[in-house]
């Protein structure tokens, strides 16, 4: 019988709770040892993981490759993978490989069965994918069934049918009604293409029986293990899931999850505090309570999740823009700092008339409004850190370009000009770096009027291994 | 420092235990500010210093694009608006969205 087989016909809401194990938000970026092995001391019913965030950038579901170092995701997999198959329970994780898109999920599920096979461990592995095709953006741009997150952001609007196309990947966040779909296949670890973080730690729960609306808020926080306490962390988090509410404590005993740092954290990275969206419903907070159970764990209960009679899936699509080159230098020349803008300009005009093409020169001069814009007055007259993007189809276009534009702005004789040795100060040499591919974001959208079991797409397979002769 | 309440105007990062920034999505940015205390809550609620024509005017965005949260229980005040750019388009120079406290730092409330 299969880990979830084994506790969908074992457990129902009751005198034991529910343990959920949340092992990592951020699977790829190690897992403190001692934590989690505090937390497999306390017998969990399941061990959940979220892999991915769009926090990152678009250039990681555009490009398809993992934000995590490939050593560490191994590393991690095969400390959550060994940890569930010793005490036999379900692993669950979401948002493979950062964006969760096919290729994202392949290189995880690549990792995992390496790990499998090393450990020689048989297991059956449920997978959601989430890639959608551009033709079904496509129609339903035409259908109006696509739409802003938020109409009155300028910038949100929609893209055109040929935008669409030119996504690399496009996918959806799938909910806990497809994680349930995949449970349903009784797999011993599920692992997810792009997912609602809440649905790796809400749909067990509620497959089980447990009230939608605590599971869903008891996987909002724990998704991000022991970020909700005080000092936050990246510790393992244990949520104990009851009939009417869930307690939450760290597995670091130096980290207190307190009604005020769990209150806290439902503020994070949401633009509203009270409600959160789910693709089958919203998340109510406003009548969330928040008690002290004792100095380390907090007792919450009263969210309340209201179904929506259609769901809706929100949709993240990324396109390539070209290739980037880098080119970083100082210049310390008050002089010129002055007439820094005009520079640029002046070189970028004379740069495309020494080598034409379809390259462009973005610049971001720290300390003088990079990061923000600044007002004058606090803009450095004494240094200035000139990072210069040279997009264009082809890197070696991109490299060129940057070449050429270094040495005209080296040399390039200002009005009031004294330094005549040279404009910019260099660091390293080469000073022109390549730097990867650069996407941006086409579709972060809101998809209406599709049925999740048409766009996800649920699988299982079972691997075992012939035990070596020793 | 003087005491809370004083007339005296007090920069925001002498009366907040956190002012982070991060973004709530690609498109929008969210700003977070907990209070020391009740006192400081309750002079930053009443300051027009945080009012969203005050914060648009930081932000170069519209006032009407402000979304603003009082959240007395925790003593926090949460700030949602739109990004000039979405994260990551050419030209973004914060793709977390994480050093967009920093205006908020010096305001006199």
């Amino acid at each position: 019988m299969s880990a979830v087989a084994r506790l969908l016909s074992s457990h129902k809401p009751g005198p034991e709770r529910l343990r959920v194990l949340s092992a990592s938000g951020q699977l790829g970026y190690g897992i403190a040892a001692e934590s989690f092995e505090r937390g497999l001391a306390r017998r969990p019913h399941v061990i959940g993981c979220d892999m991915g965030s769009i926090d990152p950038g678009p250039y990681y579901l555009g490009s398809g490759q993992m934000a995590a170092p490939q050593a560490m995701v191994r590393r991690d997999l095969e400390r959550v993978l060994c940890a569930a198959r010793a005490l036999d329970v379900p692993l669950l994780i979401g948002s493979a490989g950062t964006a969760g898109a096919g290729p994202h999920l392949q290189a995880t599920l690549a990792l995992l069965r390496e790990v499998a096979q090393t450990h020689q461990l048989s297991l059956r592995v449920a997978t959601v994918t989430s890639d959608l095709p551009s033709d079904m953006l496509v129609q339903a741009l035409q259908d109006g069934r696509l739409h802003a997150l938020d109409e009155a952001t300028p910038g949100a609007g929609l893209p055109d049918a040929q935008a669409v196309r030119s996504c690399s990947h496009i996918v959806a966040q799938c909910g806990s009604h497809t994680f349930m779909q995949a449970l349903r296949l009784k797999p011993d670890v599920l692992i997810a293409g792009r997912s609602c973080d809440t649905a790796i730690f809400a749909a067990l729960p509620m497959m089980l029986g447990y009230d939608p609306g605590l599971a869903l808020h008891m996987a909002k926080i724990i998704e991000c293990t022991s970020l909700c306490c005080e000092p936050g962390g990246r510790d393992a988090m244990l949520a104990q899931l009851g009939e009417h509410d869930f307690v939450l404590e760290s597995m670091n005993p130096a980290l207190r999850a307190t009604p005020a740092s769990v209150a806290a954290h439902a503020l994070y990275e949401q633009a509203d505090p009270w409600q959160v969206d789910e693709p089958e419903g919203t998340l109510d907070l406003r009548q969330a309570r928040y008690e002290a159970l004792d100095e380390r764990r907090t007792r919450v209960s009263g969210a309340r999740f209201s179904p929506r009679p259609a769901p809706t899936l929100k949709v993240e699509g990324a396109a390539r823009v070209g290739s980037r080159a880098v080119l970083m230098a100082g210049v310390a020349d008050p002089g010129l700092i002055a007439l820094l803008p005009q520079a640029l300009r002046e070189v970028d005009k004379r740069a495309h008339q020494l080598l034409p093409g379809a390259w462009q020169m973005v610049p971001h001069l720290y300390g003088q409004g990079a990061v923000r814009p600044l007002p004058a007055e606090q803009r450095s007259s004494h240094e200035v850190g000139l990072v210069l993007e040279f997009l264009a189809p082809e890197m070696e276009l991109a490299r060129t370009a940057a070449a050429v534009f270094k040495q005209n702005l080296l040399h390039f004789g200002y009005p009031g000009r004294l330094s005549t040795g040279g404009n910019l100060a260099f660091a390293f040499t080469p000073s022109e770096c390549e730097a990867h591919e650069s996407y941006r974001f086409v579709l972060y959208h809101l998809l209406e009027g599709v049925d999740p079991d048409q766009v996800f797409v649920v699988d299982a397979q079972d691997w075992s291994w012939q035990k070596e002769a020793a | 420092m003087s005491s809370l309440g004083a007339p005296t105007p007090t920069a925001l990062k002498h009366l907040a235990s956190v002012v982070r920034s991060k973004n709530a999505g690609p498109l929008c940015l969210t700003v977070d500010l907990f209070f020391r205390d009740r006192p400081a809550y309750e002079r930053a609620i009443a300051s027009s210093g945080l009012s969203a024509d005050s914060v648009a005017w930081l932000y170069g965005v519209q006032a009407e694009q402000v979304r603003r949260f009082d959240l007395p229980e925790i003593l926090a005040i949460k700030l949602a608006m739109p990004r000039a750019l979405c994260v990551g388009d050419p030209g973004d120079g914060d793709v977390y969205g994480a050093q967009q406290h920093a205006p908020l730092l010096e305001v006199l409330l």
